[in-house]
């Protein structure tokens, strides 16, 4: 087996992805006019990014839609050619698809699945035993310890199309990890599962991290997802990166303030204790108020000693919050 | 080699995960064959000698294409396009997993199934109507037959995936099919036997690739072909094969840097 360990596991260098798409003017005439001549724009779907990832790191990709989260892992594993740039993964260039970058990572799409729809979902795992070349005994081993943490034991020999969508998820994970990769891309993962089971498949990624010493990135709209996750994260928005590096870096670079909750029953106590923050929400006699991390002792103290408050607490910013406030300042 | 065995086993399997899917189509294919079988034997005029066949061979020329036909074109890898542009081409482009052979095992494990189940068919049809067509007994005539039928099989897989490979420029490619099916039919001679035509004509046809999917295993099979121009007909075969083998290669290699991978 290769050796990683001293160097990154993944590394980029000016990604650059470009895809060309026509632009059709509305109507008939537009209809028309478009057979006849058309106007081809290029699009930056990845724009000039840069990053590299340790080995057995788990990092979150997170940015809206069409920021070029999926483009990029699309790049990382040799899906598509990239525009320019430099792209390296388990040292190898992905795009030249060699057998040994290939047996050594897999992509789980959210939205997509390898499963065959009209077999159970064990022939499909037999077949990729075969295609990874993955002997007897080790197969069994694999299989034995993904179903155990995923708890599909039950599942395995029923008609993939007639399975739900979190067994189906379920089985889809078996069938990208059956050949134990180094790396995994896992986009969007959690789509449309319910809260159980993304709390399941949560519990899966990070204990397949840990056990597998795996680098995996994963990109998710759901930020508990990456909270629970990653401690690293690539913000990302129109293409370029906007922030890389921990959550709690960003929470403390992008949303230096806290949120202190409180009962004040007193109306004109009320009206006063506003003025002390920024208010995030009020009905009476709740109050939820935003002030800076370094003074929010002082105030809740300050709070506590004039006022006649009940239910006091101090809460981080909401992730989602911080998240959605760095996109909206990264517009054009 | 062994994953591309498990590709036609588990494709084998697949396509009798519907049980009445399965009778249906099995319905449809002996449906197809008595339909041919009952038109030609009432038009067919008895003892008399048409375009220089008689009336049995006419007939096993007839079904022969038919059955030819369902062997060589019914392919798996029409799907080609699909997968391009649904983006389920990138489930196989992360695997080591050569695409050409996934395809081309695919349709030998369905062609598997269909072989087994028109043998026995085929047999309980003939016992059951006797009719009036060649048997081929002679059984270098037969291996030859074999050969040409599974060079027309190898001919007809790369020129599908080429087809499969505009995909890659267009969403929509069933234009371009329906436009060759109806070429094929007619240069394979699956409307009426090619040495009917003026001979000068004819020996433009022996040259296309296409004379080579349907019309030239059968008269191997029908023993009209002396063993020399058998032998160069099989060559000609591969050698198309190969051509056409070279251009899907090239039509892959440059599809897949326009490849996008849309369609979530």
């Amino acid at each position: 087996m290769l050796e990683f360990s001293k160097m990154d596991t993944i590394s980029v260098k000016n990604l650059v992805k470009t895809y060309q798409v026509f632009k059709k003017e509305p109507g008939i005439l537009g209809t028309f006019k478009s057979l006849v001549s058309r106007k081809y724009e290029k699009v930056k779907a990845v724009d000039d990014i840069s990053f590299s990832i340790k080995e057995g790191e788990l990092v979150g990709f997170i940015g809206p839609n069409g920021a070029g989260k999926t483009t990029t892992l699309k790049c990382l594993s040799g899906l598509l050619y990239p525009t320019s740039g430099e792209i390296s993964v388990l040292n190898f260039k992905p795009w030249q698809r060699k057998r040994q970058f290939l047996t050594n990572i897999s992509f789980v799409m959210g939205q997509k699945n390898q499963l065959w729809w009209d077999l159970p979902a064990i022939e499909t795992f037999l077949l990729n035993k075969e295609i990874f070349e993955i002997n007897d005994s080790q197969f069994k081993k694999t299989l034995g310890e993904l179903v155990d943490l995923l708890d599909a034991k039950d599942i395995l020999n029923i008609q993939v199309k007639r399975l739900s969508l979190g067994q189906r998820m379920k089985c889809e994970l078996i069938a990208a990890l059956i050949h134990l990769p180094k790396v995994l891309f896992l986009d969007e993962p959690t789509i449309g599962l319910d809260v159980v089971m993304q709390e399941k498949l949560r519990e899966f990624v990070k204990s397949y991290n840990k056990n597998f010493h795996s680098t995996i990135i994963l990109t998710s709209h759901y930020m508990e997802d990456v909270q629970n996750l990653a401690k690293r994260v690539i913000v990302i928005n129109f293409g370029k990166i906007v922030f890389d590096g921990l959550l709690t870096e960003l929470v403390k670079k992008k949303a230096p303030y806290k949120l202190i909750s409180f009962m004040e029953r007193n109306k004109d106590n009320f009206v006063k204790i506003k003025k002390l923050g920024k208010i995030i929400e009020q009905d009476f006699p709740k109050l939820t108020i935003r002030v800076s991390s370094k003074d929010s002792n002082r105030i809740a103290s300050q709070i506590l000693d004039n006022f006649t408050v009940e239910d006091l607490t101090i809460e981080e910013a909401d992730i989602a919050e911080i998240i959605r406030e760095v996109f909206e300042k990264s517009k054009k | 080699m062994k994953k591309y065995w498990q590709i036609a086993k588990i494709t084998f399997s697949e396509t009798t995960a519907y049980r009445l899917n399965f009778v249906m189509w099995r319905v449809r294919v002996v449906l197809q064959l008595l339909t041919i079988y009952f038109l030609w034997q009432a038009i067919l005029p008895r003892g008399a000698k048409i375009l220089n066949y008689d009336h049995s061979q006419i007939l096993t020329y007839i079904l022969g294409t038919s059955l030819i036909w369902s062997f060589v074109m019914a392919s798996r890898s029409q799907s080609i396009a699909d997968e391009i542009n649904s983006g389920s081409l990138s489930n196989f482009l992360i695997k080591p997993i050569n695409y050409f052979s996934y395809h081309f095992f695919r349709d030998i494990g369905d062609k598997a199934m269909n072989i087994l189940f028109t043998a026995v068919e085929l047999t309980l049809m003939y016992f059951i109507l006797k009719p009036p067509i060649f048997i081929q007994t002679d059984p270098t005539y037969l291996a030859l037959a074999l050969i040409s039928i599974f060079a027309a099989l190898c001919l007809h897989f790369f020129i599908n995936f080429i087809l499969g490979t505009i995909g890659f420029i267009s969403p929509e490619i069933w234009a371009p099919r329906f436009i060759f099916f109806i070429v094929i039919g007619f240069f394979a001679g699956s409307y009426f036997p090619l040495d009917i035509l003026p001979a000068n004509i004819f020996a433009i046809f022996k040259f296309l690739p296409f004379t080579y999917l349907l019309y030239f295993p059968l008269k191997v099979y029908l023993g009209q072909l002396p063993l020399e121009e058998t032998i160069v007909g099989i060559f000609t075969t591969f050698i198309w094969t190969a051509v056409f083998a070279l251009i899907a290669n090239l039509a892959w290699r440059k599809g897949l840097k326009l490849y996008t991978s849309w369609g979530k």
